[in-house]
């Protein structure tokens, strides 16, 4: 029992970064039309400024804020000088994320060198209680996630930006033409993306190394959850990274532990066949008349 | 006329003498072609890097002393590095490339098995030789495919037999931890990505432990894994005496303190990450922690000849990864190399440079005894072991341990 339980907390704190990339991805798809593959190293550009910082001498918890400024303007830089040419044409838009991707790994590379990265736990305490571990910082990022996420849901849900961009996903034309500055609007969703990005690296490099790569490993799973979820949709983002975590943390447990990503990936097949728009439904991008 | 005569005299003459008195002309050095081809981008890069800063070194030290005396010609080795981006396709193409369009007479390279087979192909044909690292390519060194004509005459594996470096890794790691825990261990867990080289170097290691006396679980990962807590959770459970993090440093090094904080075991061995790098990352646990090197650490006490080899390598701008240790692995073969060129006395007999290297015993920094390649191409040094003591993150003691004799029952070699 105690290892079971072990295993469900163990699933909590797989799903807290996985989701946040995963919202990301899903918020930028769904609400700016953009499928971004450089997300991933976006994030990886988060971990490496919260790797700098740290080193230097910066508290985690001002680094992570510094880590969220600097891949906020990397968005904007991104968006400002690529992505705006693409909007019409997603799929140049794609390849483009691919093609940046490749040249972040290579410019932190050149910048930093190809080793691993690591900074010290920031808060190295683990509570045992009733037989589990539950590790300080996990317990925080967890904490995080969650405040994050209730931030995302409101903004979208129940502000007034939240729905003028709403409108501008359901018909941009329309939304223009009603006062909404839907091309400013999707520049805010990319920024905020890549904002939540950075901070996704910030909490990945507390908890584990990184490398210039990390961000071609997390991206696949950051759009499995977007797809499991709903693209599109922040709490079908929630339920993605809650499904992963859970499929990793009772296979690694019941299951053959070198599998686990196949099983991940099995689980988004089936859901994507039973309801291909996702668990909570999605959107299909913004939409113009 | 007369006068014209004295003038075509006096110029003759003026040409001798100028003949006479200036320095005998050296004829110019020329260039022996050497190519390496290694990740410089991708996932192998910490890898791929120490092949080329170690070939740098070399070839820096090689022509700053003169070059090599070949016949009556004397060589500066010229490099030709070709990143092979991680990649199966690129190494091939590059291989290609260095043999057939820019003509090397020898490939350093490359850091996996898959990819030093592939290039094989490609050397094997053009009698071009072939120096690579991976311990994975005993499975194809053998007395039939390295015969003069066969595919890998001219392919050379510059690190052990991987039978003989788990043998004397397990070896060492036993006897280091053993003493400094409570119990005799008798149960290991070993944690090992599930990729061809960690399936391949995990089935000898496996072997060795059992030859020693281990019960031992065997646990894969998929390969890129970062959050190990749930694997972890499941090999805390059963109660374990070491866990073995094998093969893959960057992954140990993620993996380990991640075990730490839900104390997994109480040992650690941690294959593949040197001292050097436990330290400057101030890592630290309630319990002992063995690590080993191929061949020897940088991080660890050292012999004053690699702990020369390591400043002049740090100093060159290489990282301090945890697979620094492995450029050793290629260094000392530039000099062999260049020592079977001037005994052959001609770089245009690629048959007689194998015959020449495998006649012999070469002192290079890599190996405290003469290098010497097997019938198969293949050569066997010792395992540096190393043990940290609870606790501390640079209070190491090293042990050099020998490789068994023999196989272990039921290991078939390679």
């Amino acid at each position: 029992m105690d290892i079971f339980l072990q295993q469900l907390i163990n699933s909590l704190s797989v799903a807290s970064v996985t989701i946040l990339i995963g919202m990301g991805i899903t918020l930028i798809f769904g609400l700016a039309g953009i499928v971004n593959f450089a997300h991933g190293e976006f994030l990886m550009v988060g971990g490496m400024v919260t790797w700098l910082l740290v080193m230097a001498g910066v508290n985690f918890f001002i680094a992570m804020f510094g880590a969220m400024a600097a891949v906020g303007v990397l968005g904007y830089v991104a968006e400002r000088t690529l992505f705006r040419f693409t909007l019409n044409r997603p799929m140049n838009g794609f390849i483009m994320s691919i093609g940046l991707s490749v040249i972040l790994q290579n410019v932190v590379i050149k910048a930093l060198n190809e080793v691993q990265k690591s900074i010290p736990d920031p808060i190295a305490k683990v509570w045992v209680i009733g037989g589990v571990d539950i590790i300080a910082m996990r317990a925080i990022v967890v904490a995080i996630t969650v405040v994050v996420v209730a931030i995302t849901y409101f903004g979208i849900t129940r502000s007034r930006y939240g729905v003028a961009l709403r409108a501008s996903v359901s018909d941009q034309d329309t939304a223009a033409l009603m006062g909404i500055p839907v091309r400013r609007y999707v520049t805010g969703v990319f920024i905020y993306g890549s904002v939540l990005a950075g901070l996704g690296g910030a909490l990945m490099i507390a908890l584990f190394p990184i490398t210039p790569f990390t961000g071609s490993v997390v991206i696949i799973r950051g759009f499995a959850v977007s797809l499991i979820g709903g693209l599109g949709n922040v709490g079908g983002a929630v339920v993605g990274g809650l499904v992963l975590g859970l499929v990793d943390a009772l296979s690694a447990q019941y299951g053959y532990p070198q599998w686990t990503d196949a099983y991940s990936l099995v689980v988004m097949i089936v859901i994507l066949i039973l309801r291909p728009q996702g668990l909570l439904g999605g959107t299909l991008g913004p939409r113009a008349t | 006329m007369k006068r014209l005569r004295l003038k075509l005299g006096l110029g003759i003459a003026a040409l001798g003498l100028f003949g006479v008195l200036s320095p005998p002309s050296h004829a110019a050095d020329k260039d022996l072609k050497i190519g390496v081809v290694a990740a410089e981008s991708g996932s192998f890069v910490s890898a791929g890097n120490t092949i080329v800063a170690a070939a740098k070194l070399a070839a820096t030290k090689i022509n700053d002393a003169g070059g090599i005396k070949v016949g009556n010609d004397t060589y500066k080795i010229k490099l030709y590095i070709r990143d092979n981006r991680t990649d199966v396709n690129v190494t091939v193409a590059a291989a290609l490339e260095l043999v057939n369009d820019i003509g090397v007479s020898a490939i350093w390279g490359t850091e996996t098995h898959d990819y030093s087979i592939a290039m094989a192909k490609i050397t094997g044909p053009a009698k071009v030789l072939q120096f690579s690292g991976n311990s994975s390519l005993g499975s194809a060194l053998n007395a039939k495919s390295v015969a003069p004509g066969a595919w890998l005459h001219y392919a050379f594996q510059t690190e052990p037999q991987e039978w003989q470096r788990s043998g004397s890794t397990a070896k060492g790691v036993l006897s280091l931890l053993t003493p400094m825990l409570a119990t005799k261990p008798v149960h290991s867990v070993v944690l090992v990505g599930n990729d061809a080289t960690g399936q391949y170097l995990s089935s000898h290691y496996v072997k060795a432990l059992e030859a020693d006396g281990q019960t031992v679980d065997l646990v894969k990962y998929p390969p890129d894994t970062t959050d190990f807590l749930p694997i972890l959770t499941r090999i805390k459970g059963m109660k374990p005496d070491i866990v073995h993090f094998w093969y893959n440093g960057d992954s140990t090094l993620t993996a380990f303190p991640q075990a730490e904080q839900i104390h997994v075991a109480p040992a650690y061995f941690l294959f593949g990450v040197d001292p050097g790098i436990y330290a400057q990352r101030n890592l630290k646990a309630t319990v002992p922690v063995a690590m080993s090197c191929v061949p020897e650490c940088w991080g660890g006490p050292k012999r004053p000849e690699v702990d020369d080899y390591f400043t002049k390598y740090f100093a060159s701008g290489a990282s301090k990864g945890p697979q620094s240790s492995v450029s050793l692995l290629y260094y000392d073969y530039f000099f062999m190399y260049a020592k079977a060129l001037t005994q052959v006395g001609s770089v245009d007999n690629p048959d007689g440079v194998v015959d020449a290297l495998l006649k012999m015993q070469y002192q290079g920094v890599v190996s405290p005894v003469p290098l010497v390649f097997n019938a198969n191409h293949q050569v066997t040094f010792a395992t540096e072991v190393c043990v940290v003591k609870p606790n501390t993150s640079d209070d190491f003691h090293c042990a050099t341990e020998q490789p068994p004799p023999a196989p272990p029952p039921g290991d078939a070699g390679g």
